[in-house]
């Protein structure tokens, strides 16, 4: 295995875990933290891949990184989102678990 | 000047050792408080995987945004929301039988993937990039999506009271 792929594994492992919270916990908050879990999974890849290719396409690192900037960015909005959601959720059904967020079944 | 050197096996595996201890204390803890200590340890670890890719923007980003700003907002929705104690059927769905083996599939998958794959043009030698490169790009050529992202990020600040704010008693 090359060092891409050592970095590749480890993102893999890591968005795995995250999986795994977001499917079998109960707590919207802590199904929130293991999204972020996966999402900085995704961001090691995306460096990963912008770091191990040749020195020539220097631009093509950059661009990179620079979606791995705007991930952050969004992710950052998603958090504050998702988080009041959960809190008006709270405060208006009493309930933190996610598998009684069923106000919009059919 | 562009920084960048070798792969060094020893940090990269105390690393991702680190990384991934905090990231299975994240969804094994049963105290979430303890959860949310280990998510930021783990982000922690995760802006050190970035300066061994020779990203030190972006580890010093994570370290800014990550740790300390969305751990506080997560910190702040637990300290709002109530604590759960109780026996285990509580903070597992009834799914989280299945959740195990589908998140191990899918890892196994992944990693067939990758070690099958042949991925083309990478080199064994890392090469980060330059602040120069890096702020030319988000200030020329990507600056009206750059300028989107605050504009985004300034809707997410107004949604998030609107949802949040306590309803006024007539």
């Amino acid at each position: 295995m090359s060092a891409v792929d050592w970095y590749l594994a480890l993102a893999t492992a890591l968005f795995c875990i995250g999986a795994y919270g977001v499917l079998a916990r109960r707590n919207v908050v802590l199904v929130v933290m293991s999204l972020e879990l996966m999402l900085n999974a995704v961001n090691i890849a995306l460096v990963a891949f912008a770091t191990f290719i040749p020195a020539s396409r220097a631009v093509d690192a950059s661009k990179g990184q620079l979606f791995v900037l705007f991930v952050i960015a969004i992710a950052a909005a998603e958090v504050t989102v998702g988080l009041a959601i959960v809190i008006a959720n709270y405060r208006t059904k009493r309930n933190v678990q996610a598998d009684r967020f069923d106000e919009m079944k059919g | 000047m562009i920084p960048g050197g070798d792969f060094h096996p020893l940090l990269f595996a105390l690393t991702a050792a680190w990384v991934l201890a905090c990231g299975i204390g994240v969804v094994a803890f049963r105290s979430i408080v303890r959860s949310a200590v280990s998510m930021v340890l783990c982000f922690v670890g995760v802006a050190g995987i970035y300066a061994l890719l020779y990203a030190p923007l972006l580890a010093i980003i994570q370290l800014l945004i990550y740790v300390g700003a969305i751990s506080v907002v997560i910190i702040y929705a637990i300290m709002l929301t109530p604590a759960q104690s109780g026996d285990m059927r509580l903070f597992f769905n009834r799914q989280s039988l299945f959740a195990l083996p589908l998140a191990i599939a899918t890892a196994l998958l992944l990693i067939f993937v990758l070690v099958t794959s042949a991925i083309p043009g990478v080199t064994s030698k890392a090469h980060g990039v330059s602040l120069k490169t890096l702020s030319d790009l988000l200030f020329n050529q990507y600056v009206f999506p750059f300028e989107l992202v605050s504009f985004v990020l300034l809707a997410a600040v107004i949604g998030a009271i609107v949802l949040a704010r306590r309803e006024e008693s007539p």
